[in-house]
């Protein structure tokens, strides 16, 4: 990771007081990289309960963005609601299996079945207020927040139980942002062709097989993350990565685009809001986990 | 089938500028945070200043209203805004110096997230400023909190007060609720940087309309001399009170 940055930075360097290229944005990008990086790495090598703590904290502000975004913010019910959730998954990733074959550190079957607990919960809101006008729209914000941004991202949060916990982190928050980093740099290069002109107009299918073709190189390279992973395995750590990472990229494109708006947020220069940066990782994540989980346990 | 989206305005600003706009678009985030520090400062009022008030009888009830008091320290906000009931605190505007509290993050943090501050320009934009807290008085249950010496005083003597109080009230029917907290002075005088443990004491007067009044500069002039005379009353009767230590 620290030679990748170097390089980045390197190479940036070299466009900018080189070649006295206009690469401001890019510059605010990679800047940006230089604070995120260490902090995410920090957080995962300081433990279990601060990872998922960390991890817990990220998807609820992403769900902020999200309830922003949309307009969900203004009803404290529904966004209360999913706060809530976010902090089931926080406590079912922390506590101890209580009963049941397969005892260890974090509650798998409550993490698993919490989508169903949170949609009972967040119907249930119109009921208790006795309100009817614009409900419908704002139990589906909620459970898409729920269940698409909080749930699905919130599988990094329990992965820390792994048995393997550092490798699969590291390896899939890597893999991921380097595979978008691979479909901008690929797409500016040689992009052509759109992949899908009216989600994402930027994005190219240059791009997106460049950056496949990176993540399914990648496991191999860093085969040390998972040194149990066999070929298959290998092989759909690419797949996953590769193709998950573009789906989660093109479905918050998705959202946004439905909106109106370019960016999730401005919390982060040079990348929007927190959201924008963690989009793949939403779709990735439980794939990852179950493709883990299938093959080895998860604990 | 068309949804209704309505973003917030300030989706594409950064943090720093998100505190800064005013009205702010909060979530239900940043009321937890606001109820639990104001919780914190509650306990650490009434713990390390003995921290009392009388006179909420006098607030009203409904409607916006404008609490004037003196101004001595940091305490003054934290002290009028603990006079109000907690769910009530998110509608509690105090004007704060926008040369002084809307600069540095840490200090933009403490004034939108815990304060819930209006932005007031004391140097020019004065104007704004008012309309700005005109614009906050229009809808009910809103409320004002304003300190017309413009600044903490230096000596613990009651400043004067400035016109600005009079062009909001004079020939509106928004009551005027005039405060006088003491000892904040003698706890945390401007300079210092930690508060010493003093006893504070917040008497709330009897609301103020000035509606017979034909808003100016005259009548505005008269209004502020009115609610410094106000507060000024208030401040004796707490000398006066014998179980208040000097």
């Amino acid at each position: 990771m620290v030679a990748v940055l170097a390089v980045a930075g390197l190479v940036l360097s070299f466009l900018r007081w080189g070649l006295k290229k206009e690469i401001a944005s890019i510059w605010a990008t990679y800047k940006s990289w230089l604070i995120m990086a260490p902090l995410v790495f920090g957080f995962v090598f300081a433990g279990r309960a601060p990872v998922i703590i960390f991890f817990c904290l990220i998807a609820s502000f992403g769900f902020k963005e999200f309830a922003r975004a949309t307009g969900l913010y203004r009803d404290w019910w529904m966004t209360g609601a999913v706060y809530l959730g976010i902090i089931a998954i926080a406590v079912a990733s922390l506590i101890h299996q209580p009963q049941g074959a397969e005892p260890g550190d974090g509650w798998y079957g409550l993490f698993i079945v919490l989508p169903v607990y949170a949609v009972a919960l967040i119907v249930l809101i119109p009921i208790v207020r006795n309100q009817v006008r614009g409900q419908l729209q704002s139990i589906a914000l909620a459970i898409v927040g729920f269940i698409y941004i909080d749930w699905m991202f919130g599988h990094l949060a329990f992965l820390a139980n792994a048995n393997n916990a550092y490798g699969y982190l590291l390896y899939v928050i890597f893999a991921t942002e380097l595979n978008d980093v691979a479909a901008f740099t690929f797409g500016k290069l040689f992009g052509k062709h759109p992949l899908r002109s009216n989600i994402s107009p930027k994005k190219t299918w240059e791009g997106a097989i460049g950056a496949l073709a990176v993540s399914m190189a990648l496991p191999w390279a860093m085969r040390f993350s998972f040194p149990q992973f066999g070929t298959t395995q290998l092989l759909l750590t690419g797949l996953i990565v590769g193709i998950g990472g573009q789906l989660g990229d093109l479905s918050i494109s998705i959202i946004k685009r439905d909106i109106g708006i370019k960016d999730m947020g401005a919390g982060i220069p040079g990348h929007g809001g927190i959201l924008d940066r963690v989009d793949s990782l939403v779709y990735v994540a439980p794939l990852f986990f179950h493709m883990a989980g299938y093959f080895y346990g998860l604990r | 089938m068309t949804w209704n989206y309505e973003p917030a305005g300030d989706l594409d600003k950064s943090l720093a500028e998100r505190l800064r706009h005013f009205p702010r678009e909060p979530d239900i985030s940043v009321y937890a945070a606001r109820s639990l520090v104001a919780l914190t400062i509650r306990c650490w009022l009434r713990l390390y200043h003995r921290f009392e008030v009388s006179g909420v009888e006098h607030l009203p009830l409904e409607g916006s209203f404008i609490m004037v008091a003196n101004h001595a320290s940091h305490l003054d906000t934290l002290c009028i805004l603990s006079a109000r009931p907690l769910r009530k605190l998110h509608r509690a505007f105090p004007a704060a110096a926008q040369d002084y509290f809307f600069v540095s993050v840490p200090r933009l943090a403490v004034a939108a997230i815990v304060v819930n501050a209006l932005p007031f320009g004391r140097h020019g934009h004065i104007r704004n400023s008012l309309e700005a807290c005109r614009h906050l008085l229009e809808s009910a249950g809103n409320i004002l909190i304003l300190f017309p010496e413009g600044t903490r005083t230096r000596t613990g003597e009651i400043g004067e007060f400035k016109s600005g109080i009079g062009l909001l009230a004079a020939g509106t029917e928004i009551p005027v609720v005039p405060c006088h907290l003491a000892g904040a002075f003698e706890a945390w005088p401007k300079g210092k940087k930690f508060p010493r443990p003093r006893r504070l004491r917040l008497r709330i007067g009897a609301p103020r309309k000035y509606a017979s009044l034909s808003p100016g500069k005259e009548s505005s002039g008269r209004v502020s001399e009115d609610l410094r005379s106000a507060v000024v009353a208030l401040s004796e009767i707490t000398g006066l009170n014998s179980n208040f230590p000097s």
